[in-house]
């Protein structure tokens, strides 16, 4: 039995189950803590891997909602404020943008070294997001509390991106095959 | 309107995908991902280990008597140490543990666990591994008071083993004691080593007290040497109990007579010398 013999819509509903699934893995894989998984008390940033492998084939605009979907995901799991969908959204769309078919050869280490990019992005994103809350919060030490968030800021999307672009091709690379395959077969 | 039509004709699948993906999104982050976090909880439940109460009970248990064993090996092997060194004295000889030791009085009396029914008198010389720690001054049925020779007010008679350098040492609430000498210019160096004397009838003679840190000749009105205690008198747990009685009753006074006499003939020699000295 070949993913080919089955009738067209068949094969779209077996792609998305594919799709949706993935996306279920690592929204699970993104509650664990495996040995070896863990940098400074970080771990892989399992949805930003799936956002890029998802964006480096697709127009920037589904790159974006890929983001944003992913993002508010990230917001059930963990918290909600600040947002995680503005930063994986800004990660779709720049992924898309590199247009990597022109300039980058497909491969393990340039999807790696995207993902360390996008990383650092995402964190970085994230930390202004910190800031501006903590800005218009006016507490009491804020300069403190934003002194901390940048110091910790580095910390994070070093660790961050150094054990998402190690992990990157687990999640890129069978997903990658899958989706070549079905645009092949049209 | 025809242009609305041909949009959605050519893009219905697309945004009814999207919406749909959006719609699963926020109903994920609406729920607090309770769907994902139940899915994983059943997916990880395999591998999860919950120890039930007796479990942890048992653990518990297991590492106290484990902690438990620790101490007792600690005590066993300073037991076999004291063991080893009691074998090479000669004398019958008591072992007791330290059981009480006034925060206060720290380095001047220690309590211990044997008293006169296990043969301790008062007067009994006490050793720790290294020297004398002091003499038991007073004794109950099953335990004895041993004033440290740490303690200031307690003097001993001792002798510099290498040159016969006699004097008596005083403690100074530490690990160092004084010893002040019966000569005007005893022969004392530093490293050499301070037992007990035979003049003094407190000790038998020749016990390891210490050795000699530094000496100070200026010293009014006699030279003095700081001796360092050779027992770690800090930190004593077990001692010998040495047994001792005094050769006669009112000794220590006629003996600090005796000490006294003896260092005033020596101090009318060194001056008698002086006067030769200066006649010279």
């Amino acid at each position: 039995m070949r993913i080919s013999d089955f009738r067209p819509p068949i094969r779209r509903a077996f792609n998305w189950g594919v799709t949706i699934s993935s996306v279920l893995c690592c929204n699970l894989i993104l509650l664990t803590r495996f040995p070896g998984m863990e940098l400074l008390g970080v771990g892989p940033n399992w949805l930003l891997i799936w956002v890029v492998a998802w964006s480096l084939q697709r127009p920037p605009l589904q790159g974006a909602i890929a983001g944003i979907c992913l993002g508010l995901m990230q917001d059930g799991l963990t918290m909600h404020h600040p947002t995680h969908t503005i930063s994986l959204a800004i990660a779709g769309v720049l992924t898309a943008r590199l247009q990597k078919q022109k300039y980058i050869q497909e491969d393990f280490i340039s999807v790696a070294m995207i993902v360390f990019g996008m990383a650092v992005v995402v964190e970085t994103v994230m930390a202004i997001q910190f800031s501006i809350n903590v800005l218009l919060d006016r507490l009491p030490g804020s300069y403190l509390i934003l002194t901390g968030t940048w110091l910790y800021h580095q910390q994070v999307a070093l660790s961050s991106a150094i054990l998402s672009s190690l992990w990157a091709p687990v999640v890129y690379y069978p997903l990658s095959r899958w989706w070549k395959m079905i645009r092949a077969l049209g | 309107m025809y242009i609305l039509r041909r949009w959605w004709e050519r893009y219905s699948v697309q945004t009814i995908l999207v919406a749909l993906a959006l719609l699963a999104s926020w109903s994920v982050r609406a729920t607090n991902g309770v769907v994902l976090v139940e899915i994983y909880y059943w997916l990880s439940y395999p591998f999860q280990s919950t120890p039930s109460e007796a479990e942890i009970l048992e653990i518990a248990q297991h590492q106290e008597l484990q902690q438990r064993l620790l101490e007792l090996e600690v005590q066993n092997q300073q037991l076999q140490t004291l063991l080893g060194y009691v074998a090479n004295v000669p004398d019958e000889t008591i072992i007791a543990p330290v059981i009480g030791r006034p925060a206060d009085q720290w380095w001047q009396q220690i309590t211990i666990g044997s008293g006169r029914q296990e043969g301790v008198t008062e007067g009994s010389a006490v050793l720790g591994i290294g020297g004398v720690v002091g003499r038991v001054i007073n004794v109950t049925p099953h335990t004895s008071r041993v004033l440290l020779v740490s303690d200031p007010s307690s003097q001993v008679g001792v002798t510099v083993s290498r040159s016969r350098a006699k004097g008596y040492l005083r403690g100074q609430s530490g690990d160092q004691a004084v010893m002040i000498f019966f000569e005007r210019v005893p022969d004392v160096r530093p490293g050499d080593t301070v037992v007990t004397s035979r003049l003094s009838n407190r000790f038998p003679a020749g016990l390891p007290i210490g050795q000699v840190e530094s000496i100070n000749l200026e010293q009014s009105p006699a030279p003095e040497a700081v001796v360092a205690l050779g027992s770690p008198v800090g930190m004593l747990e077990w001692v010998i109990v040495y047994p001792h009685s005094p050769i006669e009753a009112g000794w220590d006074d006629s003996m600090q007579r005796s000490e006294v006499q003896h260092s005033e003939v020596q101090h009318s020699e060194v001056q008698h010398s002086e006067v030769q000295h200066s006649e010279d």
